[in-house]
């Protein structure tokens, strides 16, 4: 099982004692997001969006939840059969995950290459696929962990911290 | 946390005596600024943007659009009107816009000038602000005064996207000041400045603008008022032939379409949105970094550009179709904008950074908000999910916020309250 890591240099204390212990969340959402349905897939993020703005969270943190979330559920919804976002809200930050029912990914160091993208003819025409999901997502957390395999489902976790 | 809120003008105001407490006001507002409360609407004056959505819906004249009053130009020496470019598109094709811009001079004014007459050197000054400003892109069109308010209270992030740049009339109100200085010798105080204007949202920016380091006019009247009164001087008005310029090319600016067409070039893509619906959509999609690949994005509150504005009197396809044309038969006309590259170059035109207006939390505290928040959702699943606005809030999400703001109570409900005295009702029965 392949996976890939990323936390920000500042938040490297704070993400290792939530993934050793995980408090309970504030508040949760869930969202479905179907195969190809692009007309609903971000509607997970700007519920999410919605709910931080009324929470007061800093325009530009929004801004950064809004993108990345945005881009990990268009890619459930480009990529994989179906899945969930399920967004838990805590007091300093929010905790974002992605789980697929699959195909998964080939070879995730290629995915997050900037411009690399598999995304079909019928993605493109839509006018996603641009091969910057993954990358976006990465620039837009300040915790970002994938684990995907070829033929398996994939998860996505995400953490973007108010400060 | 005790802070004194800024108190906003606003050009609406509502007539309590008229008012029914129907709600499509209510219903209308994109910013969730009006509820019914007590049988009468009320404005939030924090949440208005001053759109105009209220007064096109209420059919009871409730609501009413103010502007200034004519009288008040007779303070001043020497006046100057300046007319939006959507005034040439509401006469009949039989009067031509000299005659209708001419006519200004017959109702009291000693000069009239048009803001199309600014159009080349405004999309001049907006294409290297935004070659100058390429990292913020897309950089979002400012002139229309409710957009602008619109993204204060909803969209903060994206403040530092606007064009920060004085629109067109504000730029030609500070030429047209320093002309009549210069030329005639008038102090500051003797001359007055005043816009003829297609919408409530003008009137407001002119009484109090959004990041302008002074106000510039004296005034703003509607396009609707002055149509009736140059109207009754047409008639007995030989047709005016000759000296009076016109600018007929630069109309543009009242269609949002031509505009952004105007700053499209080579290297900069533009996007033109208009209706409030519309451009609420496109920020919110700029907001996820979805529309990064436009340049500059024009954006207007009312359909078709400021032909649409609610001040004007004909509708707004017919206006534009007048507009466009008049540009088509117009003559190109090579002009010196010399004076304004001077302004300019002394930083006449620049605008401070907006500071946001922040309806959309529900306390300055985050624990508090969370707390209120959840209460919200808890209040939000007794809701029937209906949004008939009954109760006087715009939506059953609105009111359950309205409830943990301690404006409103679960009873405000009609279809709750009708339930519970149901449930009373049946329990009196088994007893």
């Amino acid at each position: 099982m392949a996976e890939y890591w990323n936390i920000s240099d500042e938040h490297q204390e704070e993400a290792k004692t939530f993934f050793m212990h995980a408090p309970e969340p504030e508040m949760s959402l869930n969202f479905d997001i179907a195969e190809k349905d692009f007309t609903n897939a971000g509607k997970g993020s700007a519920e999410l969006k919605n709910i931080l703005k009324r929470l007061g969270v800093n325009p530009e943190i929004l801004r950064r939840i809004a993108v990345a979330s945005y881009e990990a559920e268009i890619n459930i919804a480009a990529h994989s059969v179906g899945g969930t976002m399920k967004s838990y809200i805590y007091p300093e930050f929010v905790y974002v995950t992605f789980n697929d029912m699959g195909p998964g990914i080939e070879n995730i160091e290629q995915a997050m290459t900037p411009g690399f993208s598999t995304a079909d003819e019928l993605v493109r025409e839509m006018g996603f696929g641009a091969g910057l999901g993954l990358p976006n997502i990465k620039k837009n957390s300040d915790v970002m962990h994938l684990k995907s395999e070829r033929g398996k489902p994939t998860k996505l976790e995400i953490i973007v911290y108010y400060y | 946390m005790s802070e004194k809120p800024k108190e906003y003008f606003h050009a609406i105001h509502i007539v309590s005596d008229l008012c029914t407490g129907c709600t499509a006001c209510v219903r209308v507002c994109p910013t969730e600024a009006i509820r019914v409360r007590h049988g009468k609407a009320e404005i939030d004056p924090q949440r208005c943007i001053d759109c105009g959505q209220c007064v096109t819906s209420c059919s009871f004249h409730a609501i009413v659009p103010r502007s200034d009053s004519l009288e008040i130009i007779k303070k001043f020496k020497y006046k100057i009107a300046i007319i939006a470019s959507s005034y040439g598109g509401q006469f009949t094709e039989d009067i031509s816009y000299p005659t209708a811009k001419k006519a200004l001079l017959t109702i009291g004014f000693d000069d009239v000038a048009e803001e199309a007459f600014v159009t080349d050197f405004m999309i001049s000054l907006i294409r290297s602000y935004i070659r100058e400003n390429r990292e913020m892109r897309p950089i979002l069109s400012s002139n229309c005064p409710a957009v602008v308010r619109l993204i204060q209270v909803k969209f903060p992030s994206l403040l530092p996207n606007l064009l920060h740049v004085e629109a067109p009339m504000s730029i030609l109100t500070q030429f047209m000041r320093e002309r009549a200085k210069r030329l005639y010798g008038f102090d500051d105080h003797d001359i007055g400045i005043f816009l003829i204007v297609p919408c409530v949202a003008q009137v407001t920016a002119v009484h109090q603008p959004e990041g302008t380091y002074k106000r510039l006019q004296d005034g703003a009247f509607s396009i609707g008022m002055i149509y009736g009164l140059v109207r009754e001087k047409l008639k007995k008005m030989d047709d005016f032939n000759g000296n009076i310029d016109t600018y007929e090319n630069g109309l543009s600016w009242a269609l949002s379409g031509v505009e952004s067409d105007l700053v499209d070039t080579d290297d900069i893509r533009a996007l033109s949105v208009n209706g409030i619906d519309n451009v609420i959509n496109i920020l919110s999609r700029v907001e996820d970094h979805y529309l990064d690949q436009y340049d500059y994005i024009v954006l207007r509150s009312c359909t078709n550009g400021c032909v649409g504005g609610g001040l004007n009197v004909e509708n707004p396809f017919v206006a534009m179709s007048r507009i466009k044309k008049m540009m088509k038969n117009a003559q190109h006309k090579e002009l010196d904008f010399s004076e304004f590259v001077a302004l300019n170059q002394k930083g006449a035109f620049i605008v401070q950074p907006l500071e946001q207006r922040s309806i959309m939390e529900l306390d300055k505290d985050f624990k508090q908000a969370l707390t209120k928040m959840k209460k919200l959702n808890e209040i939000l699943i007794k809701l029937p999910g209906l949004n008939c606005s009954a109760c006087g809030s715009p939506t059953c999400y609105a009111l359950a916020e309205d409830i943990v703001q301690g404006k409103a109570e679960l009873e405000d409900c009609v279809v709750l309250l009708r339930k519970m005295n149901y449930d009373d009702d049946n329990k009196k029965g088994d007893e």
